[in-house]
């Protein structure tokens, strides 16, 4: 019997910092939309919102432009900082191609 | 798409609601939101990563058995495509003993960590490249360049954190400068884009970056990377400048660039999403001089376009490189070019009227470019595809022979280089080189 025993190619991954918790329910909380403006996002969030808000009693959902918008500007440290200051409970981000 | 947050320190999957690409165009039927509206409303509420929350997952060894070795290693290659970890060429399963034989051309410990592999976020060592040169057969003889190649890669500075997983399709080109260049049968002359036997290095060095790229940064087609088309991802482009045939005065690139003395060994890695060939040479009666102009204007009208591959490093990165041949390169110095002189020309001459930029949408993109220089050079008519020409790179190299130059078009937010540490074992390798493979 011939044995060939090597190396699995795809290196270690290291997982440093958890995704943030989920929340329990929608009712009632606070969202915001991280937008790059591309790929329909000007269509598919509006419609997204309108869907959250029918759904769910008291919840608020934050307009589109309530954070920076834009593939330049919305992976910086200074949009990170303005979604944290506006208290949201949960952020979607949108949309990748 | 999966694996895009992993990079970050975050597990590699996380809440997605992904679509099929058409809702994604101008005028799409966007009900699919409101049809699967459910899936956002989990992703926010129930979703859970499948990954702990801290920790290393260790990758293992992989065992095959079978009657013949033949056998074993046919099963080899079929479990490692399985597992998405090929190219669809046979692939040198990466044993331990081949993988040491690799690390004789480490100059650190195999532990010793380069870097973490975008998208994806696989942690890549000395040793995990070493994994992937002896898959792509390499020698140990390769290994510093792999590894410069590497850490240049993973600099932030080189842009690769987007295009790895960017739809334009990059791949890395790698000019190593130096003698290891021909130490190493890195080929710098006839072909040296293209298969070689007597110059393999470069084939297998660019193999072994693809790999990484694939099965450590996780740029699977379609999965960790939405490149349309891949082209020259097989090998990536991986040469040697011919500095052999540098005309006298002219500088290598690496000087030139990245101020590397001239026979230091190094490294300069740069992206690119084109290759073509430029028919360069008169076909008359044409004065040396007229050859030379009418030449400069063919290559400098062929990257006069609007498609803006060059936005990318508008500032500090390339709008591409030009690879002259020695014997070009020689002739055009005689009449007094020099590669800085080739540049403007370059530069002057390859600038896009106003009104071609207007008719094919160009300004939407430069408006909304996250730098100041690419948005305000709207204003400029004709506008250059590069915001100076020291972006343009120009190497000698290529076959003695006057008909063609080659165009790399860029797609490079940075040129990164590095200089070259060798194993103490170096010539002990280039020995058995020249004994396994013949003389150079």
């Amino acid at each position: 019997m011939a044995t060939l025993e090597f190396h699995d190619p795809s290196g270690a991954i290291e997982v440093k910092r958890p995704f943030a918790p989920r929340v329990p329910s929608l009712a009632g909380k606070r969202l915001g939309f991280v937008s790059n403006d591309q790929w329909q996002a000007y269509r598919t969030l509006p419609r997204l919102k309108s869907l959250l808000e029918a759904d769910y009693s008291g919840i608020e959902v934050l307009p589109l432009d309530a954070f920076p918008q834009g593939n330049a500007v919305i992976g910086s440290e200074e949009t990170a900082a303005q979604v944290k200051q506006s208290g949201v409970d949960a952020v979607i981000i949108g949309n990748a191609a | 798409m999966t694996n895009a947050v992993a990079g970050l320190g975050l597990a590699p999957d996380a809440a997605m609601v992904t679509f099929p690409i058409e809702m994604f165009l101008p005028g799409s039927d966007i009900s699919p939101v409101e049809t699967r509206k459910r899936e956002f409303y989990d992703g926010l509420t129930r979703w859970r990563s499948a990954f702990g929350a801290d920790g290393v997952a260790e990758a293992p060894m992989i065992r095959v058995e079978n009657a013949s070795m033949e056998g074993a290693f046919s099963r080899a290659n079929d479990l490692m495509l399985a597992n998405r970890w090929g190219d669809g060429l046979p692939l040198w399963p990466p044993t331990r003993e081949r993988v040491s034989w690799i690390l004789r051309g480490a100059t650190r410990p195999r532990g010793h960590r380069v870097g973490i592999f975008p998208p994806r976020g696989g942690v890549t060592t000395v040793e995990t490249c070493a994994i992937a040169l002896a898959m792509a057969g390499g020698r140990p003889e390769y290994l510093p360049v792999l590894v410069a190649a590497v850490d240049a890669f993973l600099d932030p500075a080189s842009g690769s954190a987007q295009l790895q997983a960017a739809s334009g399709s990059a791949f890395p080109v790698v000019i190593v400068n130096g003698p290891i260049g021909a130490q190493i049968r890195l080929n710098s002359g006839f072909g040296c884009l293209g298969p070689d036997p007597q110059r393999p290095a470069g084939a297998s060095i660019g193999r072994a970056l693809r790999l990484l790229q694939q099965n450590v940064g996780g740029a699977l087609p379609g999965i960790g990377t939405m490149a349309n088309y891949g082209g020259v991802r097989y090998t990536n482009v991986v040469f040697a400048e011919d500095e052999a045939n540098l005309p006298p005065g002219w500088a290598t690139h690496a000087t030139e660039r990245h101020a590397i003395a001239p026979d230091q060994n190094s490294i300069s890695l740069a992206f690119a999403n084109g290759a073509t060939n430029i028919r360069r040479r008169g076909a008359k009666k044409e004065t040396p001089e007229e050859d030379a102009l009418q030449g400069m204007y063919r290559m400098a009208d062929f990257m006069r376009v609007p498609n803006m591959p060059g936005l990318s490093g508008y500032e500090h990165g390339t709008p591409g490189i030009l690879m002259l041949p020695g014997v070009v390169a020689n002739t055009m110095a005689r009449l007094g070019w020099t590669k800085a002189s080739i540049r403007e020309f370059l530069w002057e001459h390859s600038r896009v009227p106003a009104e071609h930029l207007r008719r094919a949408g160009c300004p939407a993109w430069l408006e909304i470019d996250s730098s100041k220089v690419v948005r305000e050079s709207i204003a400029l008519d004709p506008w250059p595809i590069t915001a100076s020409p020291d972006n343009f790179i120009v190497v000698v190299a290529g076959g003695g022979h006057p008909t063609n130059s080659y165009w790399l078009q860029g797609y490079s937010p940075g040129v990164v280089g590095r200089t070259l540490e060798l194993p103490p074992a170096f010539d002990e390798l280039l020995g058995e080189a020249e004994r396994d493979l013949g003389p150079r």
